[in-house]
């Protein structure tokens, strides 16, 4: 992350811990006994020190460990506030505010009058109830030293001389005496409000701005398609290009960087390499893309799994790795790239792969398939097995990684936001998960499309082409139908065959998917098919006729009918007609599952 | 509770929903005297009630797009109000003669947090408003119905009236709607 923006969420944050700072300091004025206050201030000051420091602010963290030092002990009860205390208190908060506000303006202001007259109060408090006041000085006195080296060590280089000149001339300040010119100008600092350049807004209210936003787009579709039969479209223009823009900002306000989960991973990877004992070296690329603050949410824990895996299962020992010629440090790559209205992000291990000849074994274990359906597979089809619920290649079952949690529940999350997932894998050199996310939840291009007088959407990211075939083309293998697409053989299916279903035994009738193939009797009949493609396997979806592609907001249905099969949401058309959104995934489910292909 | 409009309603319509506007109001007033206010529905040959705080709002049935492989009684998925809401037939559900038609019906918006429902009815319900002593919670009766029990709360006799005081969301919790359609893992 870029310097500049590190500052901006610091000056963000620290002007927030600011205010509160300054709404719990006249709490506890009125009531010195609050240990509520007492422990929140205690909480703030130290989050703001730490991060002062972390950013090489160095007069905040100074002034910061001070007053922490301070609360640290009232917090203990060691010392007891009085009100003459918190006029100096009061001050020494300002005082922080205003270094902040210097940050900001990058302007230096001096403080170590500030600091000196805490290190008296500090010590005046103790003073008044022990007697061992000097050793809680020193000790303080030591962490501040301790914390002004590794300050200056962060600052050496940085500073010119006459910077350096003007801080150590700060030094040789009496203690307790302020400083003239850092006090003369109090009250008129003290009237000054300032304001963050930052908004903080729970979610919960942009996906309600999200939704409204939806909402409008679909009157704008509404509206725009009566003026237009109305002959006026240029009056539409200006509304069209209003409510595209005002979408767009939405959905822009509630982006992420992904870096802010792909910087978590750094402690993640030390902890399952430390306990694996292995080496591995984290390696971050394109955290500077965006995406949809949900869309990260909901694969988060998709990603830990994944990066967990490839710690322990992906990379090899430093042993091994050396005996295979390899460094004995492993390597991961996180990666994300922008492609369109896609985010691929890429898990990348450099470690042993994975044998596909063990995953047949496991498969044919787990009776996930026959010893003849699986040999007839190809490797990369074979290694896809994994994502099978209730499939893990993994012998040994260990504290990170196996824990229940299998690649199917990866997979499902990635389905759920309507992402895509893919392996790649070279026995002996690494494997790369990548995974295709749409970078924002709301709109989605879709193939519109009508089957018994119902309209339907696809998402774009399933469909591969629109064919219209002969009847005569289409031919009954086993319970199902085929055809060819450009050589290739498809699955075909009347997507009226299932919708016309009303209980899920019906749709274990093994005639099912022939059912309107058989009504059309004109072998000339063209019968149109959309092509979809589903874990790389290609389906067809023949339709009642085809409608237009559109963009559309995808809803997900809400209870009683949220588990409703075959289905992944809904959307408001201009119309105002509901249409669902097939769930092209449950669908290839469905079709491929052993129980309806071994009828 | 508020009744939505549209415009190409009939006069006579308008006059209806008015009329149970105002009746809604009336009898918000009384509402010192321990009463409950009971939107009262026709389903089939019998009447039906519902607690007013149930009902969000009445608006006429909106065009239904059907769900595959969804029991009878939920006809599909409307658009009321930007919201897609799951209408539910409860004449279907109670096994009753069908007078309810879904192109000159009126729906029942259910208030809720958890469910995004509605019910159809043939007309504008009635808003009731009936005294705790004339709500006969009698068990007796009602446990010899084939396990309804539980979403009949009650019988209201008003004169010769006989309306049975249902519990909406008693009856989408139950089982049934559950399993057929939890059929998706």
């Amino acid at each position: 992350m870029k310097e500049e923006e590190l500052k901006q969420i610091f000056l963000a944050e620290a002007q927030d811990s600011f205010e509160q700072l300054n709404r719990l300091f006249t709490q506890l004025e009125k009531n010195h006994a609050d240990r509520e206050a007492t422990e929140a201030i205690f909480r703030i000051i130290h989050t703001l020190k730490g991060n002062a420091a972390a950013m090489g602010f160095e007069d905040v963290a100074s002034v910061g460990h001070l007053l922490e030092d301070i609360f640290s002990e009232i917090r203990k009860g060691n010392i007891a506030l009085t009100s003459m205390v918190f006029n100096d208190l009061f001050k020494a908060i300002d005082k922080l505010g205003e270094m902040i506000e210097g940050v900001k303006v990058n302007k230096k202001v001096p403080y170590k009058g500030m600091r000196a007259k805490l290190k008296v109060i500090l010590r005046n408090l103790k003073g008044e109830i022990e007697f061992e006041a000097t050793q809680g000085g020193e000790s303080s006195e030591k962490k501040d030293k301790e914390l002004d080296q590794s300050l200056q060590q962060k600052l050496e280089g940085e500073l010119t001389e006459s910077q350096k000149e003007a801080l150590a001339s700060e030094h040789p300040v009496p203690l307790g005496v302020p400083l003239a010119d850092e006090f003369s100008d109090d009250e008129d600092k003290k009237s000054k409000i300032t304001f963050s350049d930052f908004v903080q807004v729970p979610v919960a209210k942009l996906d309600t701005l999200l939704n409204l936003v939806g909402e409008l787009a679909i009157e704008k579709d509404r509206i725009i398609a009566q003026g237009a039969s109305l002959g006026a479209t240029n009056e539409y223009t200006r509304l069209y290009r209003i409510t595209s823009d005002l979408q767009y900002s939405v959905m822009g306000v509630r982006l992420v960087q992904v870096g802010a989960l792909f910087h978590k991973f750094h402690r993640i990877v030390r902890d399952v390499a430390s306990i694996e004992n292995k080496k591995v070296n984290l390696d971050l690329q394109g955290t500077e893309i965006e995406i949809d603050r949900n869309v990260l949410q909901i694969i988060s824990d998709s990603m830990i799994h994944l990066v967990r895996n490839a710690v322990s299962h992906g990379i090899e020992g430093p042993e091994e790795r050396k005996r295979n010629g390899k460094k004995e440090q492993g390597s991961i790559q996180l990666k994300a790239t922008s492609d369109k209205e896609y985010v691929i992000i890429e898990v990348i291990d450099d470690g042993n792969g994975i044998d596909a000849d063990k995953i047949r074994k496991k498969v044919v274990e787990k009776r996930l398939a026959t010893p003849e359906a699986i040999a007839s597979l190809s490797d990369d089809d074979v290694v896809k097995f994994i994502f099978e619920p209730g499939f893990s290649s993994v012998d040994n079952v260990t504290s990170v990684s196996g824990r229940g949690v299998g690649m199917d529940v990866v997979k499902k999350a990635v389905d759920a936001v309507g992402g895509k997932i893919n392996i790649k894998t070279v026995l002996g050199q690494g494997t790369t998960f990548s995974l295709s996310l749409p970078s924002s939840m709301a709109v989605k291009s879709a193939l519109l499309f009508i089957i018994n007088n119902t309209e339907y959407a696809i998402p774009l990211s399933f469909t591969e082409a629109v064919i219209s075939v002969k009847k005569s083309s289409i031919h009954k293998v086993g319970g199902g139908l085929v055809t060819t697409h450009l050589d290739d053989t498809i699955t075909v299916m009347f997507l009226r065959d299932i919708f016309d279903c009303h209980t899920s035994d019906e749709l274990q009738n093994p005639q099912l998917l022939h059912r309107s193939f058989d009504q059309i009797e004109d072998p000339e009949a063209k019968i149109n098919i959309v092509v979809v493609s589903v874990d790389n396997k290609m389906i067809g979806f023949v339709v009642d006729r085809l409608l237009q592609q559109k963009e559309i907001i995808e809803k997900p249905l809400g209870k009683p009918v949220e588990n409703a099969r075959f289905i992944s949401g809904a959307t408001i058309l201009g119309n105002g007609n509901v249409c669902l959104v097939l769930d092209a995934n449950d669908i290839s489910e469905f079709l491929f599952k052993p129980t309806f292909a071994t009828v | 509770m508020n009744v939505e409009e549209p415009s190409n309603a009939s006069p006579s319509r308008e006059e209806r929903i008015a009329e149970a506007v105002d009746m809604a109001k009336v009898t918000i007033d009384d509402e010192q005297e321990k009463k409950s206010n009971i939107i009262v529905f026709r389903l089939g040959e019998e009447e039906y009630g519902l607690r007013i705080d149930q009902i969000k709002e009445v608006v006429i049935t909106p065009r239904i797009t059907k769900i595959p492989l969804t029991p009878s009684y939920v006809r599909g998925v409307a658009n009321i109000r930007g919201n897609i809401l799951a209408i539910i037939d409860l004449e279907d559900k109670f096994s009753l003669n069908n007078t309810i038609n879904e192109t000159s019906g009126y729906t029942l918006v259910v208030e809720s947090h958890e469910f995004n429902m509605a019910i159809l009815v043939k007309d504008v319900p009635n808003t009731l408003s009936v005294a705790d002593a004339d709500i006969d919670y009698t068990p007796a009766v009602v446990t010899e119905m084939h396990g309804e029990q539980d979403y009949i709360n009650g019988i209201i006799k008003i004169e010769d009236r006989l309306i049975i005081l249902i519990d909406i969301f008693k009856i989408i919790t139950k089982d049934d709607l559950k399993t057929v359609l939890g059929s998706k893992i």
